[in-house]
């Protein structure tokens, strides 16, 4: 589903090398952490996926659904599927979560040749996905993100992925900020949505997200590079050792 | 006044070809007075401060005629803009009895501004006693050769429901079209009004209207002003408001149409524990001038204002706000808020935002605050990541923005009404 070849990437403002090399193949269904220090570009690296212009590609690729998807504007990889799911959600005051996600799942449906769902068919859509993520229905009212919590937010995300309906889910640093409560939530809430068809890249510091939204594969990055990949229990092992032991074969690299 | 000061215009021998006939002497003297000041202050030139950022040189070289009746056949119904109750069409400033429908509703007289002038005494009183027309030379030029206009009373304890909608509808090219509208809230009465301007297709006017409003002890009224002219039109307006003891007065601008429209509007705090609200959206496209000054007069203790303007500018257009506050020595405990938000859509979009505070009292609660800002990527980016256009989500970027004022319109159609021609004029499909 997705294939990342050797990705360079810099800051478009100061031409600082971020990514610096980074190959990762995420197949179907699969769910796949990225884990690592401070600026080690796991953010980046999500920003990039869903395209944001602070950033250039200066070598590599990246192909989706077997589509260049570094040529496409980030509406158009809303589209065709990829998603992510911010670390700092922004506020849009006046514009109330059910306008806003009307407006982006017609704009998708248009996209890809389907007819717009008229109010009442969203309404009851939208109610739905509600329901499967346990969440209160005044959330449709109010506006997007405007005075919630850390907490809401990223159930904000959440909830906006469900309507959505990814195929490829990025989540950055999603855990970031949450008490164990709305930790739960979250990953119950992605839990739900993992499929045979829809893949997950799960940028993350911490392993606890990863007791409750299991992992097929662990990656850990360190300065732009994917320094090493395994299981679960990689997660583990970095919970216990922290990443200082990592330093070495991050210079061989 | 020097010369330089004022620009040849051929305003002054329209005045001087006017005559109305069998006209009570009150009518007579106001015309006289209205003619005389216009005449004394002329079309302002830049030089003149309060005129600095409207430039009506081209206004000046246009040779206007006064005003005729409008059509029988317009190219655009505008039976569309009401859909209330109440409804009153003043076409080219003149009361349209066709098309108005004033149903017999208690406590209200809703009726055309000649007509009261000859059927109700107390016309003399309230009209002009206002309108400062010596501080304006539209407002004198209207004084001097008003034709018509509407006549608003509310009884003492009147409570009129539905919404007094008043259209005013300009046709044709290059006449001055001069409505007076005069407004009086008795005690205890409420009210919901709103005037719209709008054109009749593509027509080149100078509409200049006056506004008088007067609010009696605990009088509650919300008056919206939507001014959606074309925008080959000129609209220079005057609009102000005496408000007694315990009123309180919700007045909202907003400012879309006209090639140039310059509003001054004034509201006069006359009493203790007064409310009001002076809040204003103004959008300006294309090489639009849209100029709006206010002005807050707290004469007394007690009272509380608020104004909020959001201004949107595009493309080569300018906005203008100047935003004035007095609180005069005896005006202790005012408690006065104002906000002035502006929002740049292009680089040559120009913005010239002007505060202005005078505060004679000691025990005052005072505030202003004025930013000018863009629509940031962090925000557009959001949407587009999911899957928003980019010209859509600025769209509703911008219309969010604006929104924040709409929303305090009490009234519900109202406010959909106005959220709709918000979408129409920035370009947005408002089913979504």
């Amino acid at each position: 589903m997705l294939e990342i070849k050797n990705l360079h990437a810099i800051v478009a403002e100061d031409d600082k090398e971020i990514l610096r090399g980074i190959n990762l193949s995420v197949k179907p269904g699969e769910v796949h952490a990225i884990m690592g220090p401070n600026g080690s570009g796991k953010s980046t690296l999500a920003n990039i996926l869903a395209g944001r212009e602070d950033y250039e590609i200066t070598q590599g690729s990246i192909t989706y659904l077997d589509e260049d998807l570094a040529d496409m504007e980030p509406e158009e990889r809303a589209h065709k599927g990829v998603f992510l799911a911010f670390q700092y959600p922004v506020e849009i005051p006046g514009v109330s979560n059910t306008y806003f996600l009307r407006a982006a799942v017609n704009a998708k449906r248009t996209a890809n040749g389907e007819s717009e769902m008229s109010s009442m068919e969203f309404m009851k859509f939208i109610r739905e996905k509600v329901k499967l993520l346990g969440l209160k229905e005044d959330l449709l009212t109010r506006s997007v993100n405007e005075g919630f919590s850390g907490g809401e937010k990223k159930r904000n995300e959440i909830f906006q992925m469900a309507v959505l309906e990814p195929t490829l889910c990025v989540l950055d640093e999603t855990d970031s900020g949450l008490d164990i409560d709305a930790l739960q939530t979250v990953a119950a809430g992605v839990n739900a949505l993992r499929s045979e068809g829809r893949s997950f890249v799960i940028v993350t510091h911490y392993q606890r997200l990863l007791n409750y939204i299991v992992p097929d594969f662990v990656h850990i990055l360190m300065d732009g590079r994917i320094v090493k990949s395994g299981d679960k229990s990689l997660a583990l092992e970095l919970e216990e050792k922290g990443y200082g032991w990592l330093d070495d074969l991050a210079a061989s690299k | 006044m020097s010369k330089s000061l004022v620009y040849e215009s051929g305003l002054g021998s329209l005045l001087a070809g006017l005559s109305f006939e069998k006209e009570p002497q009150w009518l007579a003297d106001l015309r006289a007075k209205g003619n005389e000041l216009h005449n004394k202050m002329g079309v302002p030139t830049p030089r003149n401060e309060e005129w600095k950022y409207t430039p009506l040189r081209s206004l000046a070289s246009v040779n206007w005629q006064s005003g005729e009746p409008g059509p029988a056949v317009f190219s655009q119904d505008p039976t569309n803009y009401a859909e209330t109750a109440i409804r009153v069409f003043l076409v080219n400033g003149r009361f349209d009895r066709n098309l108005s429908e004033v149903p017999a509703t208690a406590g209200l007289t809703c009726m055309s501004l000649r007509d009261a002038i000859y059927e109700k005494s107390e016309v003399a009183d309230y009209l002009g006693s206002v309108a400062k027309i010596e501080d304006h030379t539209f407002a004198a030029l209207n004084s001097a050769c008003f034709v018509d206009g509407l006549f608003i009373h509310l009884k003492a304890g009147a409570m009129v429901e539905p919404v007094i909608e008043v259209i005013h509808v300009t046709s044709g090219d290059e006449m001055v079209i001069a409505p007076r509208i005069l407004v009086v809230a008795e005690e205890n009465s409420s009210a919901k009004i709103i005037e719209q301007y709008v054109s009749d297709g593509e027509s080149k006017n100078l509409t200049i209207p006056v506004t008088e409003v007067i609010l009696r002890k605990h009088a509650n009224v919300e008056h919206v002003r939507l001014q959606d002219e074309s925008e080959t039109s000129y609209n220079v307006s005057l609009w102000e408001t005496l408000q007694d003891e315990s009123s309180e007065y919700r007045a909202y601008n907003v400012a879309f149409g006209a090639g140039l429209g310059r509003l001054d509007q004034n509201i006069y705090l006359n009493g203790r524990n007064i409310v009001t609200r002076l809040d204003g959206v103004v959008v300006a496209r294309g090489e639009q001038i849209l100029d709006n000054h206010t002005k807050l007069d707290h004469a007394m203790p007690d009272c509380n204002s608020f104004e909020i303007y959001k201004q949107i500018i595009d493309d080569k257009a300018t906005v203008v706000f100047n935003g004035k506050i007095f609180v005069h020595q005896d005006a202790q405990k005012t408690d006065a808020k104002q906000t002035n938000q502006a929002l740049l859509l292009s680089p040559d979009a120009t913005i010239n935002s002007k505060p202005q505070l005078e505060i004679f009292a000691d025990d005052v609660k005072c505030t202003h605050g004025a930013t000018v800002g863009q629509i940031e990527d962090t925000f557009r980016f959001y949407m587009r990541s999911r899957g928003i256009p980019k010209a859509e989500a600025d769209a509703i970027l911008v219309y969010a923005f604006a929104a924040e004022v709409l929303e305090l319109i009490s009234d519900e159609v109202v406010r959909e009404r106005l959220e709709k021609r918000l979408y129409k004029k920035l370009g947005i499909d408002f089913t979504v």
